[in-house]
């Protein structure tokens, strides 16, 4: 049943705030809800020493990080790494080239899985339903490499499946792999194709939670089934909705390079080269934690501004967000 | 679920493009998979050039054969399940208290809490340091290195916690109060089996990264007794990367070699894939039952 | 820095207790076994009295348990040093190698140990990795100073500017080639009644005639007279052609470096590469395609010139002399063609002694052993009698045993030595595969010095920069390459009109290529004037 609004639950919380001092009420309130602090505290008790016990590590950033002189005995450089990286020939492009990639990703990666686990909801045949789910999850679990390698060899200019099928119905076939203006579709859709099930597991699990009493009583009214998606099951899951939106934004300068760097070649790089990949390289020639680490922190700061900024536009305009 | 009312005219055509739809997706999405269970019977030559498009050519079971004489697929195997179910127990031990704590308007602190947890998912110390501490804490080489330096991951954890929030009534937990429950019986008798379809999808999100990774296992583990199976894997297909690079003085003999592992490695790709991730797939059919609309709610009314 | 400190007092210790210990001990001359007060023999096994075990960390192809290896076994036979192993799938050596500095959970030494010149530098100086020429010049490596002083290149490419060897190479002084040359399809050659083109417009014709004229007899124009992988297979062997002996920084013969991508001859080759690629002598689908599907258009037979190890890899079937190997064509460029030859040692380090090892003594003479005959026919071929044995023992002539339990000899001898899949320390010295030659080997071998040694030289020795070098190289070749890169498939691929050469010139001149030559210059002075 979904929380109707704020005023019942006021007026039941009466029952235990107390009509005292504010610090009083805090006090308590601690007090009575003792267990929760044990609930959380393996968690607590996890981030604080798997992550901010390492986080000393951040400084490398700064430092020509030198492995048997440890973090600490690094000598300083100051912001000498962010400078190369800034300074180089490309950074432009590779901001470019990530940034469009991540919200190119999202425009059409995002909502497909919401429609497709709305569509399997509808959906009374189990055994369509199991048959179907299953065999739009199982890409999820092609290795990259794999993947990189059936990409080349469905749109390979002379034997790609693809390219015959586009050259059966009358068309002149583009270079899918080699024209940069067809990379970043070639690189999103595969991705979707691969994610799309997946990400329906989230969404249908939050579609379960729906009361079909709801639904009956719609029905009832008159309202078609198309009516009734966006009326009930939509607004079910927009609190999901909008915090995995949220979620992914503060992901947006995390382009991965394994993929991109097997798609990637010396024709379609100018559209194809990415933070990542361009790191990694570098990293190839000199093991450089320094330096990947001090673009990897420049990327963090990105995308934490960006998931504030977000946030703080979800919590004005909705009830939902992650703070 | 009853559906006893009489569909309309619309409805009818609603549901008939549904169904269109789905099937389309499910052709587009399975025409590849249908593809690589071919490739992994099929002549390397052919699957290469292009010419093996649908169904299998020069059909060999080589490939497999190679996977399964390796006696460290076994083992890998073994050691796999083991690291997923002990570490997806963990997981949820640890994501599920702390994500329905923070679900709690009353719970005290939970802004720093979430604070807290958030800013790990933006600064981390790197791969040097968190080596450093696994080591000081006597944990390299042994399992719980790939288990408590990934007890826990912050996205599942705020999933988690929108779940609690939007499903969970907030008239049922104090009422729960009221009758003097206290929170834990809360969460164990009321929350949890009311949450079964979050559970699932945890234990789905944990249980799959657990098996695939392979990473930890690379750092932190020195005895190839212990190595997952995706470790083992790899070592079989790393060899093609290697000879397509060549370089340096090396014989007649070990070039032959490495062109013939290049050459096992590329008709072993694709059983690759199908030993590593079929166990997987086969599990979602039995977890699905918990992704059907409404199977919990009637709980709540009694 | 602690463990740093305490592992270096340890040495100290050692040495000083050592120097006492040899000030009291006797002090014979002569004799063969003279044996150190340490335990440690210079000469003749076991190499030492007391057992000794040490710690040696490595890659590992993962092909089978190293504490069952027969080679493995039959050296701790000899040597009387019980090993344990600390090993890392290859992939992953790199940073677990990292990781194990930065612990400072040093094994004793590294073996197939994959240390760049920076790394030596860096670890050498900070006292992690010790010094070894002192061991090999008082006699605890024999065999390795024998190399040394027949070679003396091969000393100075690998002493650091403080003076010190920190690794050990692997030497192959018969290595001729850096990567896999380019191959003639024999069959084409003959169906078209041609000789090898001696010139590149010989070549333009013959690739020309290879279109147009149906060589593999099967009616269609299917045949792709020049195929490449990215161009990555066939630059160096290209770029011979019109006179630079790398695809990186080289030194030509009279000591002067180059950036190649600047050169004059770089222009020619990217011409004389548009041109056929124009005409589709070149495959188009160079740029997209995988090693594999390369391979597979060999096997039907489509391909005139193509790169790799042996021409039969990608054409299938067995090893045959029928194919040529492709000697190298004359450009427009003067003194041409040329070869990029191998230096006959590895760039990268092999083998080192950490400053943890209890017995750089012991470990210096058991590594020394893979540097002679005996030592690298055990390490390579496994011991005798199991997939070898002695056909004529006074001239050292072998000859291959059957494989045990049947299969493929080399995936058998994967199974009993370490030395597969890695590059690992020692030497290849031709004398150990006497009566174990193939056919095809020895044609090889044929085909090499007519064709390759003559115009060869190696193209760049292994030099040591200093740290704010490095960087500032790292800094101004990762952005060049990225440029060059794409520039290279634009000139090619006729995107970018090569009128615009003196464009391209002038944007590389600013991003620092000629600090780049000068950099290597300085450091191939220091090289050539060196220890």
């Amino acid at each position: 049943m979904q929380p109707e609004g704020k005023s019942a639950l006021s007026q039941n919380l009466s029952v235990y705030t107390i009509p005292n001092r504010k610090k009083n009420k805090l006090w308590r309130r601690m007090i009575r809800n003792w267990e929760l602090y044990l609930f959380i505290a393996p968690a607590f008790l996890y981030f604080l020493i798997f992550h901010y016990g390492p986080m000393y590590g951040i400084q490398i950033a700064f430092k020509n990080f030198i492995p048997t002189l440890g973090v600490t005995g690094s000598p300083w450089v100051g912001f000498d790494h962010f400078i190369r990286f800034f300074n180089s020939y490309y950074f432009w492009d590779l901001l470019w080239n990530t940034l469009s990639i991540s919200l190119y990703e999202l425009a059409i990666g995002f909502p497909l899985p919401i429609i497709l686990a709305l569509a399997f909801n509808e959906v009374k045949d189990s055994f369509f339903k199991r048959t179907v789910q299953t065999v739009t999850y199982a890409p999820h679990f092609i290795s990259v490499v794999v993947m990189s390698g059936m990409i080349i060899t469905f749109l390979s200019p002379s034997s790609g499946m693809i390219v015959n099928l586009v050259e059966a119905l009358g068309f002149q076939a583009p270079q899918f792999l080699t024209d940069p203006a067809w990379f970043k579709t070639v690189y999103v859709l595969s991705g979707v194709w691969q994610s799309a099930g997946w990400g329906t597991i989230i969404y249908l699990a939050a579609l379960s939670g729906v009361d079909p009493q709801l639904h009956e009583a719609a029905v009832v009214d008159g309202a078609s089934r198309f009516k009734r998606i966006l009326h009930i099951n939509i607004p079910a899951i927009i609190p999901t909705i909008t915090i995995l939106l949220i979620l992914n934004m503060g992901s947006i300068l995390g382009v991965g390079f394994e993929k991109i760097l097997l798609l990637q070649n010396p024709l379609n790089m100018g559209s194809s080269d990415v933070i990542s990949t361009f790191v990694y390289r570098s990293g190839l020639v000199d093991a450089q934690y320094s330096f990947s680490t001090a673009v990897g922190l420049f990327n963090s700061v990105v995308n934490a501004i960006l998931l504030i900024t977000v946030n703080q536009i979800a919590r004005r305009t909705s009830e939902n967000s992650l703070w | 679920m009853s559906t006893a009312v009489k569909e309309s005219r619309s409805d009818k055509v609603f549901l008939w493009c549904n169904y269109i739809y789905l099937t389309i997706a499910l052709v587009i999405v399975l025409y590849p998979l249908l593809y690589i269970i071919s490739a992994s019977i099929s002549d390397p030559k052919f699957v290469s050039s292009g010419e093996m498009w649908l169904l299998p050519k020069g059909i060999t079971f080589e490939g497999y054969a190679r996977v399964f004489e390796n006696t460290n697929i076994w083992i890998g195997y073994k050691n796999t399940i083991i690291y997923t179910v002990l570490g997806t127990l963990v997981n949820l031990m640890v994501t599920l208290p702390a994500a329905y704590a923070l679900s709690r308007s009353d719970f005290a602190g939970r802004g720093f809490f979430m604070a807290m947890f958030m800013v790990t998912m933006f600064f981390s110390g790197g791969l040097v340091p968190s080596y450093l501490l696994v080591k000081d804490l006597g944990m390299v080489n042994s399992i719980w290195a790939l288990i408590l330096p990934g007890a826990a991951s912050i996205w599942n954890i705020i999933v988690c916690r929108t779940f609690f929030q939007s499903t969970i009534p907030k008239e049922l937990q104090e009422a729960a109060h009221i009758d003097g429950c206290t929170n834990t019986r809360l969460f164990i008798r009321i929350v949890l089996p009311l949450s079964m379809p979050i559970i699932a999808v945890m234990a789905l999100f944990y249980g799959v990264g657990h098996w695939n990774s392979y990473f930890s296992a690379m750092i932190y583990l020195n005895d190839s007794s212990k190595y997952p199976l995706q470790l083992f894997l790899r070592q079989i297909l790393v060899l093609q990367e290697m000879a397509a690079q060549g370089g340096g003085a090396i014989d007649t003999s070990s070039a032959t070699a490495m062109n013939s592992k290049a050459e096992i490695a590329a008709l072993v790709k694709y059983a690759v894939i199908i030993v590593s991730t079929l166990p997987v797939i086969a599990i979602y059919p039995f977890l699905q039952r918990y992704f059907v609309q409404g199977v919990m709610i009637g709980s709540v009314k009694g | 820095m602690k463990k740093l400190r305490k592992a270096s007092s340890i040495v100290l210790c050692l040495t000083l207790s050592a120097a006492l210990l040899a000030a009291c001990g006797s002090n014979e001359d002569g004799g063969s076994a003279t044996s150190n007060v340490e335990g440690v023999k210079k000469e003749g096994f076991p190499i030492v009295d007391k057992p000794l075990t040490l710690k040696v960390m490595s890659q590992d192809a993962g092909v089978a348990d190293w504490n069952t290896m027969p080679v493995l076994q039959e050296m701790e036979k000899l040597s009387g040093i019980k090993l344990e192993y600390q090993l890392s799938p290859i992939d992953s050596f790199e940073t677990k190698k990292n990781l194990v500095f930065a612990s400072g959970d040093l094994p004793d030494m590294f073996y197939a140990a994959d240390l760049k010149p920076a790394e030596q530098v860096t670890y050498g100086t900070q006292g992690i990795l010790i010094p070894l020429e002192k061991y090999i010049d008082e006699g605890y490596a024999p065999n390795i100073k024998k190399i040394l002083d027949e070679n003396p290149d091969v000393r100075k490419s690998f002493t650091t500017p403080d003076g010190h060897m920190y690794a050990l190479p692997f030497i192959d002084t018969a290595a001729v080639w850096y990567r896999g040359p380019m191959w003639y399809n024999g069959e084409f050659l003959k169906a078209l009644n041609v000789e090898e083109p001696k010139t590149t417009e010989e070549l333009y014709t013959y690739l020309k005639r290879v279109k147009e004229e149906d060589p593999n007899g099967n009616g269609q124009q299917d045949e792709i007279p020049l195929t490449s992988v990215k161009l990555d297979d066939l630059r160096m062997y290209f770029f011979g052609f019109w006179g630079m002996y790398n695809e990186g920084i080289y030194a030509d013969k009279d000591g002067k470096v180059h950036y190649p991508y600047q050169e004059e001859g770089y222009k020619g080759y990217l011409t004389f590469m548009n041109r056929l690629w124009k005409e589709d002598l070149l495959d188009h689908e160079t740029f997209s395609q995988t090693g594999d599907q390369k391979k597979a258009k060999g096997e039907s037979n489509k391909l005139a010139l193509f790169n790799d190890y042996h021409p039969y890899f990608t054409l299938g079937g067995e090893p045959s002399t029928k194919h040529p190997l492709m000697t190298p064509v004359k450009s427009e460029i003067a003194d041409s063609p040329v070869y990029g030859k191998h230096p006959g040692i590895s760039a990268r380090g092999t083998f080192a002694i950490t400053s943890s090892n209890p017995s750089p003594e012991a470990t210096m003479r058991w590594i020394d052993y893979m540097y002679s005959y005996d030592g690298a026919t055990l390490f390579n071929q496994g011991p005798e009698g199991l997939l070898w044995k002695f056909k004529d023992k006074e001239n050292l002539v072998k000859e291959w045993l059957p494989v045990p339990g049947g299969g493929d000899r080399e995936e058998y001898r994967g199974k009993i030595t370490p030395n597969y899949g890695i590059l690992t320390p020692g030497i290849n010295d031709p004398d150990i595969a006497k009566g174990l030659r193939t056919e095809f080997d020895e044609w090889l071998d044929q085909q090499n010095q007519e064709k390759l040694v003559p115009i060869g030289k190696s193209p760049f020795p292994n030099v040591y920069l200093t740290n704010e070098e490095q960087s500032e190289a790292t800094a101004l070749l990762s952005d060049l390459d990225t440029y060059v890169k794409q520039m290279e498939a634009k000139f090619v691929t006729g995107q970018e009109p090569l009128e615009n050469w003196d464009k391209y010139i002038a944007q590389i001149k600013k991003m620092g290529s000629d600090r780049i030559v000068e950099l290597y210059q300085g450091a191939y002075d220091r090289w050539n004037t060196g220890q």
